[in-house]
């Protein structure tokens, strides 16, 4: 065979092979989609393309006396920014002392916490909720926030101090040599630097609260706190009366911002997450 | 233990006098000693700190200590696991009281040192410098480690604890006090038939579970992304795109979604196989089936995130290394084999550490598929329950918190000696000193 | 090194004293008062009937109320407040999640001062001290039919009154069957012809022993024998009544696919769909089956093929009082909005709202209201048949494992005696482990 065909047949199968994942990949999305716009609310074979189409169950959800949606995203939302925001800020100086700095426990510190959290937090979820009760914040916003927060720690400020150190050490040297002072290296010459690693952080963290649902299923105790995961979780969860039309299609418009979100960060995650990964 | 710009000669001679002995002995009142090395704001400072310490907490740690031994005495006053929480939080707070009475008692010693050795102390001013310096580290790390402590550290504190009380329907508030019962619980699931069996078979599962999802979303996202990143390919932006989807769809829906197409009368799964090859398997009802179906799931929700890291890692392979290659008449599988594996592998072997525990306690996917089922005659957790999925129904539906416990203590030593020992294995973890 | 060993002694010390103290007799501990501290853990209502003006007003109560029956609520909470000026304050949960709930929220200011339960919940909250025995006049008693009185009695206390009494039933859709079938033979044979022309006949989801439950008592297997350790599951009569399920699914007249978490609302849609005939369901599913507009009739279930009715499991659900709140007087005026909301006036019009069934003598001997609310009628009629789910704690550990042996049967994983053994076995195991 000589070089040419070769080609011809390596990328032949490369074609095939792509497209078959995205057969896949489209299929359960498209699937989704299709039960969105289905007239009724069971669970079934539905087909991409129902016979009948109805945009009825976009318009439940989006009708505030029927149904909590569009409060339960309005909390997702203030959660989700409120954990990214506070993520961000905690993660960046964390790595920047692991990174720049030399003190007691350095070493060992960031591995041991990374380890700890390999014990999955709601293992723990009886001492949690008693925890928040103890301190007043169970069905709170507040106390997710916190939870999601300390968890997103570990891994993350890994990852961040991972990119820190590759940003050579004689940039801060200089500005210090000018007079500048710890967080002003922090905030003009680090920060700016570090930015690709920021916004994976950023968008790690913004999806936490999308993803889980058990954490919140047990400290938000009223459906008006409720985050998105745990609202349209209620809606199939019952015994009977099951709504999945309603739930696709409350679960198709949570996909699309998150997924153009992810796309637009695309970049971003290819540079920094090697980055980062390259020079532990 | 040692603070940079500290020099922590011990000289033996040239002691005029035992300040630094009396100074230290003073401050287990903290501030006394550095009243006595005549530092006297440090020293009110010092004091003012620890009195409004044992002030403001004194009832809070009196009652915590107590119910940390008692468990309670009376009903309905004592609630056995707010006085449990309680005793933790105490102790933790006197963990850090005695780690401030540690860094008063060296000061106290350390400027006595200077004293006896006829050394000039230093001023206010350049105290403040000093801290500012040395603590600047501390200060920014403190916000992260306070939040680690309480959301990481005493949860997990208090699940242990929990292993070695007999905290279950019958011991709980407010019907009933619990108690300490030592080792009980770990003998129960060791000795009854039933739990070891059940514990075997879940925990066998498990460690399946683990190395067939995480090894197949790896080896599918490093494929792909070796295909999609061939040079003569087109279309890439649209591809990478689509690829990402599954990861940026919250998994909680597309877990949903496959636990419907997946039905055995009623999902689209077993029509397509219907209509095409004639067979319907029954995903639901059988073990080996609803396993299969999970590690295909998790595959399909895995794979983005490899496929990401590593399509980065290969933008960053530099060109020169295959041209070399080639030169030297490598196939293409040689050089997959002996240039790009070899880099990926060592720049995300962390990050696929974490994958793996991840799916070790991958709770999400088990529950929201088929609640670990399908149920297992003669056993009492379902045929796809992993350890964390019948850790939650031990406690969410049964409330044996205590054995749920014992098995969470279990697994985590488990899993902790296993990232130990491959943390010690990559290089990213053997720190060089950079400063 | 020394000077921390010294350091971790004198903490010791402290921490020893401080276990020897503990809560004195005025600090009021931290048994979950309800936001309001009664300062005295010793509150215990004064038993007998204390005339109103004693007992002090709280503000509001708490009400846990069943999923969508809160309208029903509402109209009796009214007239309440109208009376007493007590607020009610309710929350929706599913009935079979008070439980789980009350284990987390017991404890909290969210805590509920009454509930709304099955009367199968009542053993085990007693034994977790959920809930409080109440006081009821006679007059008051005489207005229930004896059967659900005894339902919520236990331990010969009675703690709740009824709010409506269940058994499931046969739901047909008139379209497609003019009379109900007159025994189970003839509707198998129905449901083989529905079968061949790609439809279902009759549905029920037998994995769950709630609705299996009649099977079992008419083939003559009872659950317990006199105490909680003689079950009779795995009888000669409970291999028959397995054996009998499994027929339905060897034919393929149930899919497969009720085998699955879900199964209930698949049931729900092929009726409503009109794919199916006739399903077996209890009366809360009448409203839905209306609002989809299927043309249903229901009826007692069919006779056994041995000639024996159903012996369904009936449940009474019931409003009770719970312990969680010290606030003197709180559970006096609970108690008495127990009384208000399931009196007669609010029971019919709550039947009138929800299809909720009140287990009152007036209505059961009423013949004009019997006639015209046929759906009524025949869950009365099947309730003569039925049999009151049993009140123990130990029912808890029987649903898993019957629901594992029927799946294991229906699978063909295991023969009906293995599987009804090793059932058996489980919840044996399971109740001396835990009761």
């Amino acid at each position: 065979m000589d070089i040419k065909t070769n080609k011809i047949v390596r990328l032949t199968l490369s074609y095939a092979v792509i497209a078959f994942m995205f057969v896949i990949i489209l299929y359960p999305i498209l699937w989704v989609f299709g039960a969105s716009i289905t007239p009724g609310s069971s669970m079934g074979s539905f087909s991409l393309l129902p016979e009948k189409t109805t945009w009825g169950h976009y318009a439940h959800i989006f009708n505030m006396e029927e149904s909590n949606y569009l409060l339960w995203y309005w909390n997702t939302l203030k959660v989700c920014l409120i954990t990214m925001a506070a993520s961000v800020l905690v993660v960046s100086l964390m790595a920047y002392a692991f990174s720049r700095y030399r003190f007691w426990g350095r070493k060992n510190g960031l591995v041991i916490f990374l380890i700890l959290q390999m014990i999955p937090n709601f293992a723990a979820l009886i001492a949690i909720f008693v925890l928040a009760r103890v301190t007043g914040l169970v069905d709170t916003h507040l106390g997710l926030i916190l939870i999601y927060v300390g968890g997103a720690i570990p891994m993350n400020t890994w990852l961040m101090k991972g990119y820190l150190d590759s940003i050579p050490r004689e940039l801060d040297e200089s500005a210090r040599m000018d007079g500048a002072g710890h967080l002003r290296i922090f905030w003009q010459i680090i920060m700016p630097l570090a930015k690709p690693m920021v916004a994976v952080v950023s968008v790690f963290t913004f999806i936490i609260p999308f993803t889980d649902f058990i954490l919140a299923k047990v400290l938000l105790r009223t459906p008006e706190q409720y985050t998105l995961a745990v609202g349209l979780y209620q809606l199939i969860a019952r015994d009977f009366g099951s709504e999945y039309t309603t739930f696709a299609a409350g679960s198709i418009l949570i996909a699309i911002p998150i997924a153009i979100l992810f796309l637009s960060f695309q970049k971003y995650f290819v540079s920094g997450l090697t980055a980062g990964g390259t020079k532990g | 233990m040692k603070l940079e710009y500290e020099d922590n000669k011990e000289i033996n001679t040239g002691y005029q006098s035992n300040h630094r002995k009396i100074a230290m002995f003073l401050s287990f009142i903290p501030g006394l000693g550095q009243m006595y090395n005549r530092q006297f704001i440090k020293g009110i400072g010092f004091l003012i700190l620890a009195a409004s310490f044992l002030t403001v907490f004194w009832d809070f740690l009196d009652i915590g200590i107590w119910g940390l031994f008692t468990l309670g005495t009376t009903l309905p006053r004592d609630n056995s696991i707010f006085l449990l929480v309680n005793g933790i939080i105490s102790i933790l707070l006197l963990f850090f009281a005695a780690i401030f009475v540690f860094i008063v008692l060296r000061d106290a010693y350390k400027n006595g040192q200077k004293r006896d050795l006829g050394h000039r102390l230093n001023s206010m001013r350049e105290q403040y410098r000093n801290l500012i310096d040395n603590g600047f580290p501390y200060l920014i790390l403190s916000p992260g480690f306070f939040l680690l402590v309480f959301v990481v550290i005493t949860p997990i504190i208090f699940v242990f604890t929990i292993a070695f009380t007999n905290y279950d329907l019958f011991h709980q508030w407010p019907a009933s006090l619990m108690d300490w019962v030592g080792f009980e619980n770990f003998k129960k699931l060791f000795t009854l038939e039933m739990w070891r069996s059940t514990f075997f078979n879940v925990f066998a599962w498990t460690l399946v579970w683990t190395f067939g999802a995480t090894t197949c979303q790896i080896a599918l996202g490093v494929f792909l992304a070796v295909i999609v990143n061939q040079k003569e390919l087109k279309g890439k932006a649209i591809i990478r795109t689509v690829f990402i989807l599954p990861w940026a769809v919250p998994a909680f829906v597309s877990i949903l979604i496959f636990s419907g197409m997946f039905n055995q009368d009623f999902g689209s799964i077993n029509e397509i196989l219907a209509s095409t090859i004639g067979v319907e398997i029954p995903w639901m009802t059988e073990p080996f089936w609803s396993r299969l179906a999970l590690i295909m799931i998790q595959t399909w929700l895995g794979f983005p995130f490899i496929f990401v890291m590593v399509t980065g890692v290969l933008q960053a392979i530099p060109e020169e290394l295959y041209e070399a290659a080639v030169v030297d008449g490598a196939s293409a599988l040689q050089k997959f084999r002996n240039i790009t594996f070899p880099l990926i592998m060592f720049s995300i072997a962390p990050i696929l550490i974490t994958q793996y525990t991840f799916n070790f306690n991958n709770f999400n996917v088990i529950f929201l598929f088929n609640g670990g089922g399908p149920p297992v005659s003669g056993q009492k957790a379902g045929g796809t329950d992993i350890l964390i999925s019948w850790i939650y129904n031990l406690t969410m539906t049964s409330q044996q918190y205590g054995i749920a416990a014992a098995i969470t203590l279990i697994m985590s030593a488990f899993v902790i000696a296993v990232a130990v020992w491959q943390f010690r294995r990559t290089k990213s973890f053997q720190e060089e000193d950079m400063m | 090194m020394k000077k921390w060993l010294g350091l971790f002694l004198a903490l010791g010390l402290i921490v020893g004293l401080m276990a020897a103290c503990g809560p004195n007799e005025e600090s009021s501990g931290n048994g979950g008062d309800s936001g309001e501290s009664s300062g005295e853990g010793d509150s215990q209502s004064t038993e007998g009937e204390g005339s109103s003006e004693e007992q002090p007003k709280p503000d509001k109560l708490i009400v846990w109320e069943d999923q969508d029956k809160g309208e029903a609520l509402e109209a009796a909470a009214k007239k309440f407040t109208d009376e007493t000026g007590i607020e009610i304050e309710y929350v929706e949960y599913n009935i079979t999640k008070m439980q789980e709930n009350m284990a987390l929220d017991g404890s909290t200011e969210k805590a509920p001062d009454v509930v709304t339960m099955s009367h199968d919940g009542v053993g085990p909250s007693v034994a977790k001290g959920y809930i409080k025995p109440i006081e009821v006049s006679d007059d008051v008693l005489n207005k229930y039919t004896q059967s659900s009185v005894d339902a919520l009695t236990y331990q010969d206390k009675l703690y709740g009154l009824p709010k409506a009494v269940e058994t499931t039933v046969f739901i047909y859709n008139k379209d497609k069957m003019e009379e109900p079938p007159e025994s189970m033979d003839e509707m198998y044979e129905m449901s083989k012809t529905a079968k061949e022309e790609g439809n279902y006949g009759f549905l029920a989801t037998w994995d769950n022993f709630y609705f299996s439950h009649g099977i079992f008592h008419g083939f003559g297997a009872n659950v317990f024998g006199e105490s909680p350790s003689e079950i009779g599951l795995n009888s000669e009569a409970g291999v028959e009544a397995i054996n009998y399920i499994d027929k339905w699914y060897e034919e393929g007249l149930f899919p497969e696919g009720l085998l699955s978490k879900n199964a209930a609302s698949v049931v729900d849609r092929l009726f409503t769909d009109g794919d199916a005939i006739a399903v077996q369901n209890g009366p809360w599913a009448f409203q839905n089956y209306t609002d989809k507009g299927v043309n249903y009739g229901v009826a007692p279930m069919p006779d056994l093929p041995n000639g024996e009715p159903q012996g369904t499991f009936m449940g009474v659900k019931g409003w009770f009082v719970t312990s969680f709140s010290q606030q003197k007087g709180k559970d006096y005026w609970a108690e008495e909005f127990v009384k208000v909301v399931s009196n007669e006036e609010n029971a019919k019009e709550r039947y009138d709202m929800t299809g909720e069934i009140p287990p009152l003598k007036a209505l059961v001997e009423d013949e004009e209201w019997v006639s015209n609310n046929p759906g009524a009628a025949a869950v009365m009629e099947q309730s003569k048949n039925a049999v009151a789910m049993p009140v123990i704690p130990e029912m808890a550990e029987v649903w898993d494992p019957m629901k594992t042996a029927v799946q294991s049967v229906a699978t063909d994983k295991t023969d009906a005696q293995k599987a009804l053994d090793d059932a058996v076995n489980v919840i044996k195991q399971q109740i001396e482990a835990n009761y």
